[in-house]
């Protein structure tokens, strides 16, 4: 056979049938439903077991012979037409003659309607699997706000956000990747808000990505981040609407994946990782306060044990002298020097979350018992470890859950040890140097060409109602500048009236 | 991107060579485990013969801990060394203590009145320049006892001696004016300052020193054996001369502005105390210029209160209160008077700072008078303008022994 062949469906319905059943295998799941009637006129019916809408299925073969007799008397290139436009009326119908387009119609749910004498298929939108509901967001909870979280379903997902911002601005752009996955990929922005050149180079990234599979939008982050060298994420996932619309309304795009309830969002500043979708459904006071919080909280996460290691092994001179009689009394018989003990202690944490996470529901409470008891208890009893580093492991794990995002605490978590290490050997001169390091790392990043830590630095100070602070509502009229860089006004003044 | 990359690629490959160049050179770096230093909360120092002998007290941590409660033992361990130099004694303390000795947490240093006597600048040599230790400790002259008796007596409120000591000076500076903290900088200070001698509180021991050694005495309430702060010692230069009493100590802390608060007491006409409370005080010393001769005017703001009637009296009416202002103006005048007199004959030494007030104010004059200061000293006049006022009278108004029942 040669390619040209083999690309375009044949004439005849037999081979055409003959050849779906050699290039699926004979797969299980294919279903073909081969129809007569009187005039000897066949037909075949192909579609997925498990794809399809079953009611679907059964109106196009209803549909079709019913109307068979009117079609019966015209010519085979009419009838495709008269069946696709009068007759399948379903939903979304397409006609196809190459085997490609065929075969990726087949295999998204597409029930394909073989005609004998005819080389081209109309298929038949029947999508209809058995989905998972929108339920409450499991990652990022709020106490106020929408209890709604992305499915596993693009279509839903871009439905979700289509619901919050009703406006035909809001532009969609869809392509398949992963060569063998084909799986398909939404980005959504505002188009008379969002920066033309950041929507621009999505398509780019996107378009660059050559991999066989993508079964998670993690593979996109992985594969368009700017730099691959570095703790810190440059792209924010959500599984929020709402978060995700309030991202299209500042100029950010959207990067929607079939198959993950997980959205991506560009360009992502350092900032937004602290931010909560909360934070705006709250009162402004009580939000700049929890955000002030955050980074309270993301201090002691990252330099907690290792200011302890350094005050207590280099710097004793620091603490007040009840402190130091009080730790050094806890010290007394501990077989480990701070850092060994600090690092056995962060381990058992980091092995126990994990075990959190992995262990299956119903051992959860042994797990967590035997973690309290030999953690907390036991090890301090036994003199193994001493309670303030008990309690600094404690603080230090309680406040790495503050943080909003866990793609930051996760860099946290990796950046902590190295501090440690530092403050190990070179005491509060290490931890400073470590410091400085990832201060000076976190300015060379970008998000897709904005600088990672904009708003700070370079610092814009019309953002700054927005990052450490969060204004009244009131007070902010106008987008960040970072993102937008288009259409800025978000509010214009009400007209006070003048008295 | 990858320009971007490489530079990322540099930046840790500097961290690294940075990290192992800093490892390589560190050398001696002190790192020091918690549980390996021996933290050195109390010092004292003696002159025995020709010879400084450094006793210093470390804590016991594990006796203090609050889980393992007092086992019995004390919970301080003293460590003394006998060495021609100071610095070469605490070197020598090694000897018998396991651990290093850490220095920087010192509470207080007590020096002993013998070698107070024979001049304390090489001993301050030796603190101001270590590193490590924090200046926040007070200075004390052992009165009438080697200063390593008083580090050794046990306290029980206050269970390391060496803390009893620091905040026994601490609250009773704040609350009782005969007593004043000093720390090492203000020593110095004074020290190297012209026209001003330093002082320094003393402690005193009350009691057998033998007995205060043992764990026994701070098994009962009243412990039989004491220590006291009391009294100032009058250096000249960085010599001990001589000791102030309680009220001699009174006036030189009202001339110093150093009281924030204390007692005092009047007599009432009819006889019996009135006892008033100072809550607030300020003074400023104003230097003048009479005749060719150096003249102070001690200004002075101070609101007191009364804090107990002891005589019969009617509070009720505001001539009382203008009488016991009146009484209590002269009753200051009369002990910073007694005070000053008292420094000037028998020690003749500027521990006022007359001779700095002059410096700062009139340093023209200063000049001209600078080198014959120890023969103009004594000559030095004072003017008062003494305000006092006494706007309360505690809770109640009139004493109620007013009105006792025959």
């Amino acid at each position: 056979m040669n390619a040209s062949v083999d690309k375009r469906l044949d004439r005849k319905l037999m081979s055409n049938l003959s050849f779906i059943r050699a290039s699926f295998g004979n797969s299980q799941d294919l279903v073909i439903k081969e129809m007569n009637n009187d005039n000897g006129l066949q037909a075949a019916l192909v579609y997925m077991d498990g794809l399809t809408d079953s009611t679907v299925i059964h109106h196009v073969i209803l549909d079709y012979f019913m109307s068979e007799e009117q079609t019966a008397s015209r010519k085979s290139g009419n009838r495709l037409l008269y069946l696709k436009n009068a007759v399948l009326a379903v939903g979304e119908t397409v006609t196809i003659s190459e085997w490609d387009p065929l075969f990726y119609q087949l295999l998204s749910g597409w029930a394909v309607l073989l005609l004998a004498d005819s080389p081209d298929a109309i298929c038949v939108a029947a999508e209809g699997w058995k989905d998972r509901n929108v339920s409450e967001p499991t990652s990022q909870v709020v106490v106020r706000g929408p209890m709604e979280a992305f499915t596993e379903n693009i279509a839903t997902n871009r439905a979700l956000i289509r619901r919050k911002i009703k406006d035909p601005q809001l532009w969609t752009e869809g392509m398949e990747i992963g060569k063998i996955t084909k799986t398909s990929v939404s980005i959504m922005y505002l188009r008379n808000v969002a920066d033309e050149k950041i929507v621009e180079e999505v398509r780019k990234r996107l378009g660059e990505i050559n991999i066989d599979g993508i079964l998670e939008s993690g593979y996109i982050e992985e594969l368009i981040q700017d730099t691959a060298l570095t703790p810190f994420a440059t792209i924010y996932n959500t599984e929020r609407p709402d978060t995700i619309a309030a991202g299209l309304l500042e100029g950010r795009v959207a990067i929607l994946v079939d198959g993950t309830p997980f959205v991506l969002l560009v360009p992502a500043l350092f900032i937004q990782f602290f931010q909560s979708a909360e934070d705006y459904y709250q009162r402004a006071d009580i939000s700049t306060l929890l955000r002030i919080l955050r980074f309270i909280a993301f201090m002691i996460t990252l330099l907690a044990p290792s200011l302890y290691i350094a005050i207590t092994t280099f710097h004793q001179e620091m603490l007040p002298t009840s402190l130091l009689i009080n730790l050094a009394a806890q010290r007394e018989g501990v077989p480990f020097p701070a850092f060994i003990e600090a690092l056995a202690m962060e381990l058992t944490f980091e092995i126990l979350r994990e075990a959190g996470v992995r262990m299956p529901k119903t051992v959860g409470q042994a797990v967590s018992i035997v973690g309290t008891l030999v953690i907390g208890q036991a090890a301090v009893d036994a003199g193994i470890v001493s309670a303030a580093m008990v309690i600094i492991v404690s603080i230090t794990a309680i406040s790495s859950f503050v943080i909003p995002a866990t793609s930051m605490s996760i860099s946290v978590r990796m950046i902590r040890f190295v501090l440690m290490g530092l403050a190990a050997s070179f005491g509060l001169f290490g931890i400073l140097l470590g410091y400085i390091l990832l201060v000076l790392h976190l300015n060379s990043l970008q998000s897709f060409g904005i600088p990672y830590m904009q708003s700070f630095s370079p610092f814009i100070w019309s953002n700054q109602k927005d990052t450490l602070f969060r204004l009244p509502w009131t007070k902010m009229r106008t987008r960040a500048v970072a993102t937008a860089e288009k259409n800025l006004v978000r509010q214009r003044p009400r007209n006070k009236q003048k008295i | 991107m990858s320009r971007f990359t490489r530079r990322v690629g540099k930046l840790l490959l500097l961290m690294l060579v940075w990290s192992i160049a800093a490892s390589a050179v560190s050398g001696c770096w002190n790192r020091r485990e918690l549980d390996t230093l021996g933290i050195q909360l109390g010092t004292a120092i003696d002159k025995v013969g020709n010879q400084y002998r450094v006793s210093v007290q470390v804590v016991i941590p594990s006796e203090l801990s609050a889980k393992a409660g007092g086992g019995g033992r004390s919970p301080v361990a003293m460590y003394e060394a006998t060495a021609p130099t100071v610095f070469e004694a605490f070197r020598k303390l090694t000897e018998t203590s396991s651990r290093k000795i850490y220095s920087a947490h010192i509470r207080v240093l007590i020096i002993g009145e013998s070698l107070a006597r024979e001049g304390i600048a090489n001993v301050l040599d030796l603190l101001s320049r270590n590193p490590e230790a924090r200046t926040d400790f007070y200075l004390m002259i052992a009165h009438d006892a080697p200063a390593n008796q008083i580090l050794k007596i046990l306290t029980s409120l206050e269970k390391i001696p060496a803390e009893n000591l620091f905040y026994a000076l601490d609250t009773s500076a704040k609350t009782w004016a005969p007593t004043t903290t000093v720390t090492i900088e203000s020593l110095i200070e004074q020290l190297v300052t012209d026209g001003i001698s330093p002082v320094l509180t003393g402690v005193r021991l009350e009691g057998k020193a033998r007995q205060g050694e043992n764990i026994s005495n701070i098994q009962q309430a009243d412990s039989r054996t004491r220590t006291r702060i009391t009294g100032l010692a009058v250096f000249h230069s960085d010599k001990l001369i001589g000791w102030l009493n309680e009220n001699y100590s009174k006036g030189y802390n009202y001339i110093m502005d150093n009281v924030t608060s204390t007692v005092g007491h009047q007599t009432c006409p009819d006889g019996g105390y009135i006892v008033m409370e100072v809550l607030r005080n300020k003074t400023k010393l104003i230097p003048k210029v009479v005749d060719g001769k150096p003249v102070i005017k001690v200004k002075m703001k101070q609101v007191a209160s009364v804090a107990d009637v002891e005589c019969k009296i009617d509070l009720t009416k505001p001539e009382t209160i203008k009488m016991l202002e009146e009484n209590g103006k002269q009753r200051i005048r009369g002990v910073i008077q007694g005070a000053v007199e008292h420094v000037q004959k028998t020690y003749n030494s500027d521990i006022f700072g007359f001779g700095n007030t002059f410096h700062e104010y009139k340093p023209k004059q200063w000049e001209k008078w600078k080198d014959d200061w120890d023969e103009l000293f004594p000559q030095v006049k004072l003017e008062y303008d003494i305000e006092l006022q006494i706007p309360k009278v505690g809770t109640t108004n009139d004493a109620f022994q007013n009105y006792l029942k025959k």
